[in-house]
């Protein structure tokens, strides 16, 4: 667990045993078996040479009772300057090929991660939101990583611990003793001091995070302030929160502040203590002076690794749970499974459900034994309230989802035979708010077709409104788009959309249509792409305009997933039925008669 | 010249010529703060020193042939003493640059704001307040952590490279040599490992920053990769990322291994061991001085760890404070006016030969019309082709290149900037609400209005019935507790603010869009009721609006391809047809 708490856990997740994470992630790093072997070899050879430098110097200074040969002098001094730079060069060969080992096993994490995501079905991703999926593929795949590091570390510092503790007893037991007795008193603060900065810390994460919301809207609001001229307020709003944040700040790094200076404090206890009792020892001849030197330099040897391991066990922790999280997302089961691999020849966009029943997982029943057969060619607009289940049909056709039974069948096939991606490039599917991607226009029409030529693409764009669309771009089509599309209109980005599909020519074409308001300019030309679009395949249209609904060959009306009504608009408006009603709720506001009848308003308000 | 359109009245603003000095002058307020983090700093590494220097007299205290336990014993207290000692000294400095720290955030992040209110509303338009908050947050943040623990541990690691300097000539005046070199070869090899290390760390963000990205993308677009069938592509470009992402990590871990420093440490323990044992053979020293000299030279090892991490943190702290400083000095165009023209609007509008251009881009060109007080104007045309820089020429939110924009008659510029903006309410596309009651969100313009006032703006704007509907009515937090306004109930909430600020001259820019009937119909009340009795702009997708506007504007990149009323350009505008006709 780190400073901040779990994270909320997700169904996907599943519980494995430490053995079976260890498992796993042995598996990642026994490809590089040779290179682990040579780390390993490495760290025990650093705690070696790590040790032997005090032990060098110690006999250096038993050396001073006596008069030192000049010889013993060159040698300890070899033996001191070979320890170290020995030393540093074990230690960068060993941090190379860690660093190395822990990249390619990062990569070959994050691969198999990415692969098992874009694998899900959609289901998958109604559940867990994308941001967390992301930080699942990078941010835990290194925190993971930086574990292992942590561990290889931290077994180097126990072994230097473990010889330094061994050649020490060898001298004097009872100045070991009372080293060991002093030095993890270090510990023991350092894991009170951990205890209380987390609680500041969490403390402080609390109001933090409502002082950078309160900044957030500060600042947010500068512009309204401003046309307002209320800049007196908000300034004055902005200082009382500045202060706020000061102060909790303030308060936290009181406490961060204070931990190494207690914990130097207390090796000065050790110290003092080693340097009394080594040198009663040594008076009294039990042990000479490079021992009684030993045992002092010892407390700082001992020091830091005694304070690495207040939090060793809680890193380890995060680092276990990192790779938990990871490994449930590569073995999370998709749930669309396809039972053979045809390859469809050219679709003529026949689409029947036959008794089809479907709910989204553990949700309440959204189609219940619902038949529907469209024709090739055909132009279907769904309509219905929400969740009566037009997005469900629509998605059931792309096969983003899977149904409990009943059969969907295409041109007169079943759904469940065909090689997806084979079957899914003779689909047009547009969403609401269509989704582009950071790059040119051109790449984002071309991208279920990379290979289309870009007269080609240019020619079809002509095609609306005389192209006029593709001269308000700035560089027409090889206009960058920007993140998600940000440059562009949600009028412009719909055309693009549009225009992906045309060039795509697939057989079926699903659109959900937006609801979000266009300029009339523009709206026209959308009717025209839209126009194009329809005359050479079968549509299916989650309708949400009027003039959509008129064209339409055939209106199907939803409620709680059955089909009620069925007809064209003006023979459904005329029954007076539910069609009416959704009529009279969502469309009439779009017809030239209330455009007329708005006029009144005008005129009242005038009075 | 540069005219703040809002001064702040407590602000010291820092020096502003570089970030260094910005920085320094800002920290020099805090004379208390200082001394204790420098006297911190140096008493912290003598009394580190002191505890070598002490073992030193216990050693030569036991080794003498009749032992002096007393002299241990005082040894013993006097290294407790010390410690303890120098615990509060280094409390002293840690928290003396916590505290620096903190109030340069909290100063620098005020001046930031006052200076962020002074500017013109041009500066804010072209600004993302994406970026604003950046700098807001992250970049002051940086210039805390500059403070703590950047400078704190360059000040403390300096004293310890220090200490060894200045204690060692005491041992013996030719002990200096190993510090000295060490100290040298320590600064030359660190320059050089950072100027190889920060390219290669930027990679490292870049190249990660990019795989983050496009993986977000291909996330959060899912349903696109996977109706296109181009799973595969997609990992492809993972993976090409990932080589990418991996070349750089394996470039920096590579740097990272090679530090020399730590080599250089190691030499200088060898062969200030080496020199001090030769010069006791030499009988120049003592056993004991020996003995503190090595431990002495121990203490560099300290700055040989820390450093690399503290630099760092300074250089990012500078590049913060730059960052900021470029918003705090960008020049503002507009200024108050305060001589200006003053008086009771009326609402008369012309718009005579302008033209506009934004960064060098002409967007609008030859624009002449114009408007009496009182009539709807529906101002109609596709994104980019410039009508929000139209209505914004109005305010002075942007000025014109050529031409100019009367407003009763007077050029806007000619106008005090105070007074026209106060008579002209604006309500942009993207509504920002502050997280207060929604009586005092309509009240903002007019604080100090009654309740009942702020009802009867309310009802103008047919906002009050959906108000009532929530919980605590007109005192329901924004924001708060799930009530989430939708477009059309801020748009409202908007509206009812301008009924109660009751401008001469109404600019509304109006994208929302109502999802059934019954909503559009209040919609529709509201704006026409707003209208009434006023000047008004309307960017608008409203057919509706455009059909019963006095004039309509249609904008065709830049330039005035119609104008007049519904009928003048059913008759005028082969376009403008086409739209009504898909309707019949």
């Amino acid at each position: 667990m780190g400073f901040f708490g779990n994270l909320d856990p997700e169904a996907y997740d599943r519980t494995y045993t430490d053995a079976q994470l260890v498992g796993r992630m042995a598996r990642y790093f026994a490809p590089h078996g040779r290179r682990l072997a040579v780390i390993a070899v490495t760290l025990g050879l650093t705690a070696l040479l790590d040790a032997a430098f005090p032990l060098a110097v110690a006999r250096g200074v038993s050396a001073l009772a006596e008069d030192p040969g000049l010889d013993l002098i060159l040698l300890l001094f070899g033996a001191v300057l070979l320890a170290g730079t020995f030393s540093w060069g074990v230690n960068y060969v060993r941090r190379r090929l860690t660093t190395r080992t822990i990249a390619d096993v990062i990569v070959h994490l994050r691969r198999d991660a990415f692969q098992a995501t874009v694998a899900h079905d959609l289901s998958f991703y109604d559940e867990y939101s994308s941001g967390r999926i992301v930080s699942r593929i990078t941010s835990d795949t290194q925190e993971f990583a930086n574990v292992t590091v942590l561990v290889a570390d931290t077994i180097s510092q126990i072994i230097q611990i473990g010889l330094l503790t061994a050649v020490l007893a060898s001298i004097s037991g009872s100045l070991t003793v009372a080293l060991w007795l002093t030095t993890p008193a270090v510990l023991l603060v350092a894991v009170a001091f951990r205890r209380l900065a987390r609680y500041v810390t969490r403390q402080g994460n609390r109001a933090m995070a409502n002082v950078n919301a309160a900044i957030q809207e500060t600042v947010s609001g500068i512009s309204v302030a401003k046309n307002f001229r209320q800049e007196r307020e908000v300034y004055a709003e902005f200082l009382a929160v500045n202060r706020q944040s000061y102060a909790i700040n303030v308060r936290r790094g009181f406490v961060l502040a204070a931990v190494f200076p207690a914990l130097n404090a207390v090796a000065g206890f050790s110290s003092a203590l080693l340097v009394y009792l080594g040198g009663l020892s040594a008076g009294a001849g039990a042990i000479d002076a490079g021992a009684w030197y030993l045992f002092i330099q010892s407390v700082d040897r001992f020091f830091f690794p005694f304070i690495n391991l207040a939090s060793f066990w809680s890193q380890v922790q995060a680092g276990l749970s990192a790779a938990e999280r990871v490994f449930a997302l590569i073995d999370a089961e998709p749930v669309v499974k396809q039972t053979a691999a045809v390859r469809p020849a050219a679709l003529r966009g026949e689409i029947e459900f036959r008794r089809l029943n479907f709910r989204y997982s553990s949700k309440e029943t959204v189609l219940t034994d619902f038949s529907l057969h469209i024709r090739p060619g055909e132009t279907v607009a769904l309509v219905g309230h929400t969740g009566a289940g037009k997005s469900s049909i629509a998605k059931l056709i792309a096969r983003f989802y899977e149904f409990q039974s009943g059969e969907l069948l295409i041109d007169g096939q079943d759904l469940r035979r065909f090689d997806l991606p084979a079957y899914r490039r003779q689909l047009g599917i547009v969403s609401q708010v269509p989704f582009l991607f950071a790059g040119t226009v051109l790449d984002n029409i071309r991208y279920a077709r990379p290979e289309i030529a870009e007269a080609d693409v240019e020619r079809l764009a002509r095609q609306i409104g005389g192209g006029e669309w593709l001269e308000t771009l700035p560089d027409g089509l090889h206009t960058p788009v920007g993140q998600r599309g940000a440059k562009l209109s949600l009028g412009q980005r719909q055309l693009v959309a549009l225009m992906r599909v045309l060039v795509q020519r697939p057989a079926i074409f699903i659109l959900d249509e937006a609801t979000a308001s266009v300029d009339p300019f523009t709206e026209e030309q959308i009717q025209q792409a839209l126009d194009l679009i329809l005359h050479r395949s079968t549509a299916i249209i989650i309708a949400h305009r009027l003039s959509t609904v008129r064209a339409a060959d055939r209106i199907v009306v939803l409620r709680r997933g059955q089909i009620i009504e069925e007809g064209n608009h003006d023979s459904l408006l005329a029954q007076g039925g539910h069609y009416a009603e959704l009529y009279n709720t969502y469309f009439r506001h779009q017809s030239l008669e209330a455009i007329q009848a708005f006029g009144a308003y005008r005129r009242a308000a005038a009075d | 010249m540069a005219t703040a359109e809002f001064t702040a009245y407590d602000i010291v603003p820092g020096d502003r010529r570089s970030p260094l000095r910005w920085v320094l002058s800002h920290a020099r307020r805090h004379r208390w703060a200082l001394v204790s983090l420098f006297s911190g700093a140096v008493v912290n590494a003598a009394l580190a020193a002191v505890v070598p220097l002490l073992v030193g007299v216990a050693f030569s205290a036991i080794t003498r042939s009749e032992p002096d336990y007393a002299t241990l014993g005082w040894v013993a207290v006097w290294i407790i003493v010390s410690q303890v000692v120098r615990g509060v000294w280094q409390l002293g400095r840690n928290f003396g640059a916590e505290l620096i720290g903190q109030r340069l955030e909290r100063d620098t992040r005020a001046e930031l704001y006052a200076s962020l209110l002074g500017k013109s509303m041009t500066f804010h338009s072209l600004r993302p307040v994406g970026e604003i908050m950046a700098r807001a947050t992250n970049d002051v943040r940086e210039i805390n952590l500059m403070l703590n623990p950047g400078i704190n541990l360059i000040v403390g690691s300096a004293n310890f490279l220090l200490m060894p300097l200045l204690v060692a000539p005491t041992i013996h005046p030719a002990l200096v040599a190993t510090p000295l070199v060490f100290v040298i070869g320590y600064w030359l090899a660190l320059i050089r490992y950072m100027r190889e290390l920060n390219p290669a760390t930027e990679h490292v963000r870049a190249s990660f920053g990019h795989l983050n990205a496009r993986l977000e993308e291909a996330l959060e677009g899912i349903e696109t990769v996977k109706g296109a069938a181009r799973e595969a592509q997609e990992v492809e470009r993972f993976d090409e990322n990932l080589a990418a992402w991996r070349a750089a990590y394996v470039r920096q871990g590579e740097i990272e291994a090679r530090y020399l420093p730590l080599l250089l440490l190691a030499l200088a323990l060898a062969f200030g061991f080496l020199h001090s044992l030769l010069l006791f053979q030499a009988g120049a020293v003592a056993a004991s001085q020996v003995v503190s000299y090595n431990s002495l030279l121990l203490l560099f090892g300290f700055p040989t760890f820390i450093s690399l991490f503290a630099f760092s943190q300074v250089s990012s702290g500078l590049a913060g404070g730059r960052r900021l400083l470029e918003l705090i000095n960008a020049e503002t165009e507009l200024d108050q006016n305060p001589s200006g023209y003053a008086a009771p609007m009326q609402g008369a509008v012309t718009f005579e030969d302008v033209a506009f251009a934004y960064d060098g881009e002409p967007v609008l060109r030859d624009l002449t019309f114009r408007v009496r007080p009182g009539q709807t104007v529906a101002v109609v045309g596709q994104t980019g082709a410039g009508k929000t820089s139209l209505i914004k020429l109005i305010n002075r939110t942007y000025d014109v290149t050529a031409g100019r924009v009367r407003v009763d008659g007077v050029d806007v510029r000619d106008w005090n900037l105070e007074s026209l903006r106060q008579q002209i309410s604006i309500i942009e596309q993207d509504l920002f609400l502050f997280s207060r009651t929604i009586a005092e969100n309509i009240a903002f313009g007019k604080p100090g209005a009654t309740l009942d006032e702020i009802e009867a703006a309310a009802q103008a704007a047919q906002a009050h019935e959906f108000i009532r509907s929530f919980e605590r009515g007109y005192q329901t937090v924004v924001g708060e507790r799930g009530v989430m306004l939708s477009g059309g109930q801020r748009q409202r909430i908007a509206l009812a603010r301008a009924f109660l600020t009751d401008p001469r001259l109404l600019i509304l820019d109006d994208s929302t869009s109502a999802i059934d009937s019954a909503t559009e119909d209040q919609i529709q009340r509201a704006i026409f009721r707003a209208a009434a009795g006023r000047t008004t702009f309307l960017i608008t997708h409203r057919l509706s609006q455009i059909r019963w506007a006095d004039l309509i504007l249609v904008l065709r990149r830049g330039r005035l391809a119609a104008a007049g009323s519904h009928e003048a350009l059913l008759a005028q505008s082969e376009a403008y047809r086409r739209i009504f006709a898909r309707y019949q």
